[in-house]
């Protein structure tokens, strides 16, 4: 029954292809490093999910920004859990990005023909630090709060245009409510469609080039 | 290759992928639920005893309109509501008290002095000087509060 609705599907879609593009493909003889890639996805789908559940009851508004985090924390069910997994997940994925480059950079995988998978990448790990940047402020609690006073400060002492990207970043000269809504919609708006387009251009490459074998010792 | 029906290699990781898989799904998904429902799924308002007002407000054989300030709390937010409640007496001793929140789609429900009823205006909802449905789509007479009443003080049971 299955097996005829898949046979009837694939027949009009061709989802079969996909699949074997995807997942049985051809691969040189690899070691465990090669899973950290797989890895940072596995926490991106992580922060996708727990996100999109936060959004449901955080409010980026100064005065409920706090009390809704709380609230999640302690009176929803499995909130604490939801959260949690959203705040390890933060840490995890820039650890788990920053190891799979050193190991892209190692192995030298870099190299021709995969230098638009590795530019990519950059971009994708940048985007990363933008998450946990813009993330770090909406809990709206003493240590978001100073935390980001701190790194649009530093922001701001680049020469020239450093008064200007603070001011763009806080959306004025203090932080705000303003602050608090423009790093709220960057969080959940912004940086998740630049991610998500970037990320396909990402795996497509993988998929389109193959993965570059372990360096050998000869030849 | 095998002839037999027995796991091979690629068969047995293919299995162990999907179980793992579903367990995580399981893990993520159950609480995941749990999460969106949970406040759906508590209980309203803890029940107090709500003081509406002195007995002499309350004009014998017409329903009067008491006005009261609750504390709810929705959510992380406690806010003051406002509870409108009818309360007639025949005798000065008996009183009832009802919701002035119309059982259709929750309009508020007014009292019209000369035809003796009350008249919701969303939807033409008529009830009786008891809150029986008189006609309209209401599908139920107006809610009831317990009443009590202690030194001249009316009190209903609500939250």
């Amino acid at each position: 029954m299955v097996a005829r609705l898949g046979e009837w599907l694939n027949e009009r879609v061709g989802w079969r292809r996909v699949w074997e593009a995807i997942f049985l493909r051809k691969v040189p003889k690899l070691n465990w490093l090669y899973t950290l890639g797989s890895a940072t996805l596995f926490v991106a789908v992580n922060q996708i999910v727990t996100g999109i559940l936060l959004t449901i009851y955080y409010v980026p508004t100064p005065d409920h920004a706090y009390d809704s985090v709380r609230y999640i924390t302690t009176e929803v069910p499995a909130g604490w859990l939801i959260r949690g997994l959203h705040h390890w997940g933060a840490s995890a994925m820039v650890i788990l990005a920053a190891l799979h480059m050193l190991r892209v950079i190692l192995y030298g995988s870099y190299k021709y023909p995969r230098e638009v998978t590795w530019v990519s990448g950059v971009l994708l790990l940048l985007v990363v630090v933008g998450f946990g940047f813009t993330g770090y402020l909406l809990p709206w609690d003493q240590k978001a709060f100073w935390a980001t006073t701190v790194g649009t400060r530093i922001a701001g002492v680049a020469p020239l245009i450093g008064d200007s990207i603070l001011r763009v970043m806080r959306g004025g000269a203090e932080l705000s409510a303003v602050t608090l809504a423009r790093f709220f919609g960057v969080h959940v708006w912004v940086l998740p469609a630049v991610f998500l387009l970037l990320l396909f251009v990402h795996l497509y490459l993988v998929i389109r080039l193959g993965i570059s074998a372990v360096p050998h010792h000869k030849e | 290759m095998n002839e037999d029906k027995s796991v091979d290699r690629r068969g047995f990781m293919s299995i162990v992928t999907w179980a793992i898989g579903g367990l995580i799904t399981a893990a993520m998904g159950i609480p995941g639920v749990a999460y969106v429902l949970g406040p759906a799924l508590q209980n309203a308002q803890v029940e107090q005893w709500i003081r509406l007002g002195s007995t002499s407000k309350v004009e014998l054989g017409t329903p009067t309109l008491f006005k009261a300030k609750v504390q709810r709390k929705t959510g992380w937010v406690t806010a003051e509501d406002e509870l409108a409640v009818f309360v007639r007496s025949d005798n000065g001793r008996d009183f009832i008290a009802m919701s002035n929140i119309c059982t259709h789609l929750g309009c508020r429900v007014r009292w019209i002095a000369e035809r003796q009823q009350f008249l919701s205006p969303c939807h033409n909802g008529v009830f009786d000087r008891d809150g029986n449905v008189v006609s309209g789509p209401p599908p139920r007479p107006l809610d009831r509060y317990a009443v009590k009443v202690e030194d001249g003080q009316i009190h209903i049971l609500g939250g």
